[in-house]
């Protein structure tokens, strides 16, 4: 079928294009690869050993694995910020961006996946969740909402860029009436990947820390903060290195948003910790611990001062538009965003969610080397598909690859 | 389509079949070589030569590995991902293989089926009366012992609850250590389903001030004791939330774990409000002469690494008309077990007639383990 | 167009949320369940199994009939009589070797007990009441509950002492003189039989060396 011949092409035109480019392009594959197999063999001797060679113990049963996941959820959520202006409010400005931010969301999806397989104690076993071979308990669990509505996620961000990168490839329209429903319906399914992520913490009645309303809106927001944040700064990346036209337009527009949602996620801030600490209870103690430390044992301390005032001053120097619009204070700012998201997600949720324990015992988390060698493992793959998947679609965009009728 | 091997060209070996129907020792397919063998070879020698030549004396002669074997270095980073495959292809090859053994063939069978087995609850009493003898026979071929594995279902009409009497409690640990025996609980991580907290007395049940790692002659001065682990609540959270199943509330209130089902995604541990449950972190082991060797499938059966365990109010005691081990070894008697649906039982006298409270009530989880004090 | 995806949209969600409804448990709590289900027991399970070997005697007291262990087999030196042939007053001669020399009474000043407090000297096989009537000692739990009144309460109800075996009925518990010795009946402070979780590892990292 002419189809699969137009497929074929595309495949070996891409992985054509993946194994060319510049010097530069070539280091930063190798590098990306050595850091993956380092991530590999770190996983070999966690299947091997068990996961006794993470800092993770009864107490604190999720650590590093998880907050990644947690966070990169978020991260694959916010793309959905560029496809909205695009197809539903028809801002031509986007259209550049929108392939590369689902492009991001397709590979944060992939760390996310990866970090779960990575967290489980019995992953040959994890087909006992497929409904009709195993068993799936949906819809009480809501971890089997998250499998739905992560893989629907990834499935979507896949097939739209998919659909319209084949049709540009044959130098042909991608149909409106076929990728925009779609569209459409990923801004509402990203909403719902993080509502529900966050579900999955917000649900749990023993966990006080995360047993409140607002951990959901907060999610939202901080996802939208940090997602953008990060496209921004590859999209800076990708106007340095290809010629792929990216105007200053498109990234001035990412920034208000980015902004807006930094803010919103200041104010749920300022509620949360009003909350927490005006009327102080005992399910306060975990604000108590992560904050100011809890009978001696403080080690999250450093990390949440410094999450926070980053958190402030980006928020605050993003807010002016002179600052905003000078895109070296823009990126900057951009950095400092997603590392505080980052380290709040983490070890600012999840970590101290567990901390003290049901009986007030106090057990902190450390990460381990194996457990970091992992988690920059898998972030090594995130990059290395980010990257095949956007030098593809640059290419086929810029008009480089081209199927040739043969 | 061209021959020239760039560095960072990646090598298919789409091309390679060209490569075999070469005429010439030295490789090439087409145009003059320099190869001054002159002397005239037999048809094998000269095969041998040119397969040789062409592909390198490591390589099998074989015409699958030539065209789809290629060597290429990100496949060995991917071929854990595919470790149960492995462990099924194991089996099936020492089942058909010659040389392994008839045991080795029989627990490779055995293996096979119990990885590939589906969750306890939905099995017929046949499946677990089949799974219960495989995991029998398997400990059998493994070690050379006998142990006595049951799956005894629910009794009818029992719902089994626990009292606890706070005031006659002493922290003598005794239970501790019958519970660790009774259910082959991993001796390495030191796993105890049972916690007992040490308190001051005049603070309440302050569990932040509590003391649960003492180790001084007890009962102390000024403090009181008092113990808790799995309280098989009616509401449970951990089952909820379980996304395999892998753990429910049995028809006698038993909330059980189907250790070969569960996934190890540990959200059951972080949805328990009163730290009822363990994971094995590694894999567990019990000396051999301290092994006890009745067993019921959904209790203290050798559990593996990476799945969660917890108390099951010792299923293969308490499912025999017996009392938990922990309740036997109190030597105060503050431990208090039985049948909560019989109007006659201590249980129940218990409840009506003594000041009883559980634990974090306003969560709604219905825990099914009761204080008391005299 | 966009009139037609919100109504999709919609659809979706009223199917989502009349789909993830849950089911609700049928009762409120444990005790409505209790109260609903129960059953006086008639299983196959019983206790008769686990009590093979151990003689025992049904009692009823008050609106409680149940099994305790029998008491005279279990004393080796029963009947008192054998040895004790005369009278308490009789002996009381200061010059007379003092009986079991070795029994020392740690269960009330002596203000309030002795030996003739319990023991009945015009019958050294049994022991005697407040009011000086007859005391099978088989059945000392009567004796005890002179003065240990609540513990008496709460042993016949079943929230003080232990079962001799199993949870299944015939109910049978142990009586007093099962667990605490009639002479010292209090529990001595011992070392705990075990350490907890956290002090064993530590104690093995620190034997490894």
């Amino acid at each position: 079928m002419k189809q699969l011949n137009v497929l074929k092409s595309l495949v070996i035109d891409s992985l054509d294009t993946i194994t060319k480019g510049t010097k530069k392009y070539h280091i930063w594959m190798g590098f990306l690869t050595l850091v993956m197999i380092i991530g590999m063999y770190c996983y070999s001797i966690q299947l091997e050993k068990g996961l006794s060679v993470t800092g993770m113990s009864d107490r604190v049963s999720w650590g590093l694995y998880i907050s990644n996941f947690t966070f990169l959820v978020g991260v694959a959520a916010a793309a959905v910020m560029l496809v909205m202006p695009t197809y539903v409010l028809k801002d031509i400005d986007f259209k550049q961006a929108v392939l590369i931010g689902e492009g991001l969301a397709v590979s944060a999806l992939i760390m996310c996946l990866a970090f779960v397989v990575a967290d489980m104690g019995g992953p040959s076993v994890l087909w006992h969740m497929i409904p009709g071979i195993g068993v799936f308990n949906f819809p009480n669990s809501m971890l089997t909402w998250d499998v739905i509505v992560l893989n629907g996620y990834l499935f979507i961000n896949i097939s739209i860029p998919f659909y319209i990168l084949f049709q540009h490839y044959q130098n042909k329209e991608a149909k409106k009436k076929v990728y925009v429903p779609g569209a459409v319906l990923s801004v509402f399914w990203a909403v719902g990947i993080h509502l529900v992520t966050a579900f999955l913490y917000q649900g749990l009645q023993a966990r006080p820390f995360w047993n409140n309303a607002l951990l959901g809106p907060r999610f939202l927001a901080s996802a939208f903060a940090a997602g953008p944040a990060l496209i921004i700064l590859v999209l800076a990346i990708i106007r340095s290195f290809t010629t792929f036209n990216i105007p200053d337009k498109t990234i001035k527009k990412i920034a208000l948003i980015v902004t807006v949602a930094a803010q919103i996620n200041l104010i749920m801030l300022v509620s949360e910790l009003f909350k927490e600490f005006y009327a102080p209870t005992h399910h306060s103690e975990s604000a108590f611990y992560l904050f100011f430390g809890l009978h001696g044992k403080d080690a999250l301390i450093p990390w949440i001062w410094t999450a926070i005032p980053m958190n402030v001053i980006a928020t605050i120097i993003l807010t002016f538009g002179k600052f905003r619009n000078n895109l070296k204070v823009l990126y900057f700012c951009c950095v400092l965003l997603f590392v505080a998201i980052w380290i709040e997600k983490g070890f600012g949720l999840i970590v101290p969610g567990f901390i003290p324990g049901p009986y007030g015992k106090i057990a902190e988390y450390l990460p381990t080397g194996i457990e970091v060698g992992v988690t920059i493992g898998i972030w090594a793959l995130g990059a290395f598909v980010f990257t095949i998947l956007a030098k593809t679609a640059i290419g086929i965009e810029l008009g480089e690859l081209r199927y040739k009728n043969k | 389509m061209s021959e020239k091997n760039k560095w960072y060209k990646l090598n298919l070996g789409l091309n390679r079949n060209k490569k075999t129907a070469t005429t010439c020792g030295c490789g090439n397919s087409e145009g003059n070589c320099n190869s001054k063998k002159e002397k005239k070879l037999s048809e094998q020698e000269f095969y041998d030569s040119a397969v040789d030549a062409s592909i390198g004396d490591e390589r099998e002669k074989d015409g699958f590995d030539q065209v789809f074997d290629v060597s290429m270095d990100r496949r060995s980073a991917f071929k854990k991902l595919t470790a149960s495959l492995l462990i099924g292809a194991g089996a099936i090859s020492s089942c058909t293989s010659v040389i392994k053994s008839d045991e080795g063939k029989e627990k490779a069978q055995i293996d096979w089926e119990e990885q590939f087995k589906g969750n306890y609850k939905l099995m017929t009493d046949e499946e677990k009366e089949k799974t219960v003898n495989r995991l029998m026979r398997s400990y059998e071929l493994r070690t050379g012992k006998n142990i006595s594995m049951s799956s005894k279902n629910a009794e009818e009409d029992v719902l089994f609850g626990y009292a606890f009497n706070i005031s006659k409690c002493q922290g003598y640990m005794n239970c501790v250590s019958a519970c660790v025996e009774e259910n082959n609980q991993d001796r390495k991580s030191q796993k105890q389903y049972i916690r007992i907290h040490e308190m001051k007395d005049g603070e309440g049940f302050n569990f932040n001030t509590a003391d649960d790692n003492y180790y001084h002659e007890v009962p102390a001065e000024g403090h009181f004791y008092m113990g808790t682990q799995c309280f098989h609540c009616d509401n449970p959270p951990c089952v909820e939330v379980c996304p395999v199943k892998a753990t429910w509330r049995e028809d006698d209130g038993i909330v059980v774990v189907d250790y070969d089902w569960c996934v190890g995604c540990r959200y059951c541990m972080a949805a328990c409000p009163y730290d009822g449950r363990r994971f094995n972190w590694t894999k567990p082991e019990v000396p051999e002469e301290e092994i006890n060797k009745n067993q019921h499938y959904l209790g203290n059966r050798m559990r593996k690494k990476g799945v969660m365990e917890k108390c099951t109010f010792c299923i293969q005691r308490s499912r025999q008309g017996q009392n938990p081990a922990c309740v036997e070894a109190c030597p105060t008697g503050a431990r208090i077990f039985g049948n909560l649906l019989d109007p006659s039982s201590t249980i129940r006298w218990v409840l009506e007639n003594k000041k009883v409270f559980r634990l974090k009530e306003d969560l709604g989880t219905e825990p099914k383990f009761w204080y008391f004090m005299d | 167009m966009k009139d037609k995806h919100l109504k999709y949209f919609f659809l979706t969600m009223l199917l989502m949320v009349l789909f993830s409804c849950k089911k609700e448990g049928e009762y409120h709590s444990v005790t409505d369940k209790i109260k609903a289900e129960q059953k006086p027991y008639h299983g196959k399970l019983t206790s008769e199994d686990l009590l093979t070997g151990t003689d025992l005697i049904k009692i009823t007291e008050g609106e409680f009939t149940f099994l305790i262990p029998e008491r005279k087999g279990q004393i080796k030196s029963y009947e008192c009589i054998e040895c004790h042939s005369k009278p308490f007053e009789k002996k009381k001669n200061a010059n007379l070797k003092k009986a079991h020399w070795n029994i020392a009474l740690k269960h009330a000043n002596s203000d309030i007990m002795n030996c003739a407090t319990c023991h009945n000297e015009n019958d050294m096989n049994s022991l005697k009441s407040l009011t000086n009537q007859k005391i099978d000692i088989n059945l000392s739990y009567k004796l005890c509950s002179q003065c240990h009144s609540s513990q008496f309460n709460d042993w016949k109800g079943g929230a003080h002492g232990k079962k001799v075996a199993g949870w299944t009925p015939p109910r049978a518990s142990k009586t007093c003189v099962n667990c605490h010795n009639p002479h010292s009946p209090s529990f001595e402070k011992r070392w705990p039989v075990q350490f907890n979780t956290q002090k064993g590892i530590e104690r093995n990292d620190g034997l490894g060396h």
